[in-house]
């Protein structure tokens, strides 16, 4: 009893409270984490964390001089690559790739948690900040343990001991790492209990069987998705069939120039320019016939018409193929036939690529509009009636409804769709172009796209693995760059519709 | 009395103004147009099956056959192996396909329905990520046909397509739109677990859903050719449009099918390649009017919580 008062009084006359002392001892912790970041962050940057012990050795194992040829005998985790690059070690480049993307996270997490942490307040939770402490922490020493575990893997292959090794620095970065995750750990504790907000181990425990429906859906995206990205990593490389993907010859950006200098802006403006205008063209003509549509009141009619405009999205591009040849061969084409028959010359469509922009927007026009239209009918019939009584009473005409009454509510809608396709706007349609252009190389030029592109490397020479691949991440990172920028901007008009 | 019962009879009719009958004689003639316009080619296609094959090459296609002739159709059925193979093939697939993938879409859908999961925006960015970056086609060819094995099997035609991240969303929405809370709170609340309140409840109510998505699902397949081209070098496990596709490229493969069927001397390629054509879509064609209620509210649902 004595001790309690004695207790009480101590706090008393300290003129802090418990929660308070509580709160400076919290901050100091979180400085200290702080601290462990930036300490981490800049030694990541800045230190040359590999090194090679033995250049000479090296030299005689390469067949390559050393000495001259620009090469250094310390690296950091960045410029690791430019080493794999000169010195033709394909077995090295997986290992360094994976490196360089391991220290770009490592990086981006400790500044993440270096911004979050500004937040830190006392009265609510900070779990969310704790957590990316956590993640942080633990990056910084897997990356240090991969660092470590890279001079083992290169001295291996070699067949050598003691070539590369790393910076000593490394177990600093792990301790004081291990340390500040402990702290943050401690911390975390507490308000875990306060907030009532489980961690990640005792919420499995609590909703595993939610768990248990998600996981073969997990699995399938982390299958079928997430584990072919590592292919991403042919783009880097000379690919043959010997040393395969982990150990073909590494030539950095040589793939990606070429793309440049041969094809790539060709396909982005075809992959473009042709999304744009389907996009365009498509969202004119489905508010179009959705307008005409609910418009009229002979029912049978409607469903009739409605049936046959939906036919051409139900059939398979294969389909379009037959349709187009059909359609535009010289000899028999219907087109052509017709043209005959009225007197006038035969056009030889499949030997001019001057006409097949427009051929192949009619016919994407052709195959969706019909289907398509139905969403903006949708919108439309849930356009109040009493608008357009109000209107009636006020003497406007269809025309003038039309126009002031249902273009403008139809607009956020249009607006909405055309920003998510504009989002896509990198993906093209494969189906539609390779169907109807087929390997008819004279009209390449006017409608190659990425993917048909990339399909057609890969298909007819499987050596060209990474110029395939380099196109296709050039397709995935304009592609998005270009959500984000959308998003960006939807955002900014109406929060609900964003994406993430 | 004679004066209030003119005024009723002029307040029954409707007046159409000038402008509405216009916009609507426009809206008739444009409509028909497009009807028109959608349907010739198939007109066209099934005309040419029916035509004997050299009147198409004098005289090219035409709306009405000039001259009728079974002779394609004789081809094609007279040795339909390879034909109903394919069919048997996309049908299993397509089954499997849809079975299964309805299965999994439906129970993701559901998990990330559920308020008490704290880790479904989470999952569901994961989830949605895939649509907007990826390895490309070559990486996801090789994990399909090298890491997994799957090169020249049946898995490989229908396992990749099962789930995407466009039917889960929509499932979700769908989920989230008619299944009230008080229900599953209900049930919560009288002991049931996520089992039974995902069979009980969610699943009764979601039926015109499963429909819409089971026909998403089963349209995607059917009409794939892609896969078929990339994994399968067996003429008996292609689907039913590669097959076509694969006809269609080689005038050898109809010479073929000429040779062992023994009908013709004259190989009437082309109207063959309409015949099968005919074949290759004709269950979609005929199918799709009865189920058309279910796509319109998938793509409505869809587009207004996109």
């Amino acid at each position: 009893m004595k001790k309690g008062i004695e207790k009480i009084k101590a706090a008393k006359d300290g003129g802090y409270s418990y929660m308070e002392r509580l709160y400076q001892g919290k901050k100091l912790g979180i400085w200290i984490s702080l601290a462990v970041s930036l300490i981490t962050t800049l030694l990541f940057l800045l230190t040359k964390v590999i090194k090679i012990e033995n250049t000479a050795q090296l030299s005689e194992v390469l067949g390559l001089d050393l000495q001259e040829g620009g090469f250094s005998t310390s690296y950091s985790t960045f410029n690791m690559l430019s080493f794999v690059h000169k010195s033709g070690l394909g077995a090295q480049g997986l290992f360094a790739m994976i490196l360089f993307a391991i220290t770009i996270i490592t990086i981006v997490l400790n500044i993440s948690y270096l911004i979050k942490a500004q937040k830190f307040s006392s009265r609510k939770s900070n779990i969310k900040i704790y957590e990316a402490g956590q993640y942080a922490m633990v990056f910084n020493i897997l990356l240090s343990l991969l660092v470590i575990l890279f001079g083992i893997y290169s001295n291996k292959i070699l067949g050598l001991v003691n070539i590369f090794s790393h910076s000593v620095l490394l177990y600093l970065i792990i301790v004081i790492s291990i340390a500040g995750f402990v702290v943050i750990k401690r911390m975390e504790a507490p308000e875990r209990k306060l907030y009532k907000e489980l961690g990640f181990f005792k919420e499995l425990r609590k909703n595993w069987v939610l768990f248990m429906l998600l996981l073969p859906t997990i699995l399938f995206f982390a299958i079928n998705n997430y584990l072919p990205m590592v292919g991403i990593y042919f783009a880097f490389e000379k690919f043959n069939f010997r040393d395969g993907l982990w150990s073909s010859p590494f030539v950095m950006f040589d793939n990606f120039e070429y793309i440049w200098k041969a094809d790539l802006l060709k396909l982005m403006k075809n992959t473009v320019l042709y999304n744009l205008v389907f996009i365009i063209l498509g969202h004119i003509f489905k508010i179009f016939i959705a307008i005409l549509i609910s418009q009229l009141t002979c029912k049978w009619f409607k469903r009739l018409n409605q049936t046959l405009i939906f036919m051409p999205h139900f059939v398979s591009y294969v389909i379009l193929n037959v349709i187009v040849y059909n359609l535009l061969t010289y000899e028999t084409g219907a087109v052509n036939t017709f043209l005959t028959t009225f007197g006038a010359d035969r056009i030889d469509f499949y030997n001019t690529p001057g006409y097949w922009p427009f051929i192949i927007v009619f016919f994407d026009l052709w195959k969706g509009v019909g289907y398509g239209s139905v969403v903006y009918l949708a919108a439309i019939l849930g356009i109040d009636k009493t608008f357009y009584e109000a209107a009636e009473v006020d003497g406007a005409n269809v025309f003038q409804q039309i126009r002031y009454i249902t273009l403008p509510l139809l607009k956020p809608t249009f607006i909405i769709l055309v920003l998510f396709s504009l989002g896509n706007i990198m993906r093209g349609q494969f189906d539609l172009f390779y169907q109807i252009v087929g390997n008819n190389g004279l009209l390449f030029n006017a409608t190659d796209i990425f993917d048909t592109y990339v399909y057609r490397l890969t298909m007819t020479n499987p050596l060209n693995n990474g110029l395939g691949t380099a196109a296709g991440l050039f397709q995935s990172l304009f592609g998005f760059v270009v959500i984000l920028l959308t998003n960006y901007i939807v955002k900014r008009k109406n929060e609900d519709y964003a994406l993430f | 009395m004679g004066m209030i019962m003119n005024k009723t009879k002029k307040v029954g009719k409707i007046k159409k103004s000038g402008y509405t009958i216009s916009f609507d004689i426009m809206a008739y003639i444009f409509l028909t147009l497009l009807a028109a316009v959608c349907i010739l080619p198939f007109v066209l296609i099934i005309s040419g099956s029916f035509t004997e094959n050299s009147t198409i090459l004098r005289e090219g296609y035409s709306i009405l056959p000039k001259k009728i002739s079974l002779d394609a159709y004789r081809l094609i059925l007279g040795n339909p192996t390879d034909m109903i193979n394919a069919y048997k093939v996309t049908i299993f697939v397509t089954a499997v396909g849809t079975g299964v993938g309805l299965l999994m879409t439906t129970l993701t859908a559901y998990v990330l329905s559920r308020k008490e999961f704290k880790y479904r925006n989470r999952i569901s960015f994961i989830i949605y990520f895939t649509t907007i970056f990826g390895g490309g086609l070559i990486p996801w060819y090789i994990t399909i046909s090298k890491v997994l094995h799957l090169h020249g099997t049946l898995t490989a035609l229908w396992l990749p397509g099962i789930i995407s991240s466009y039917n889960i969303i929509l499932m979700r929405t769908f989920i989230k739109g008619s299944v009230p809370d008080e229900m599953t709170e209900a049930a919560k609340i009288d002991g049931a677990g996520h089992i039974r309140i995902f069979a009980k409840i969610v699943l009764p109510i979601l039926g015109p859903a499963l429909a819409t998505i089971g026909l998403f699902l089963a349209l995607g397949y059917w009409n794939n050719w892609i896969s078929s081209s990339l994994f399968i070098n067996d003429t008996s496990k292609y689907m039913l449009q590669f097959y076509l596709y694969n006809m269609l490229n080689r005038a050898q493969a109809i010479r073929d099918l000429a040779l062992t069927s023994g009908v013709i001397l004259e190989v009437p390629t082309e109207s063959t390649k309409l015949a099968m054509t005919v074949i290759a879509t004709g269950p979609i064609i005929l199918l799709y009017p009865f189920l058309q209620k279910y796509f319109v509210s998938g793509i409505t649902v869809g587009a207004v919580k996109g």
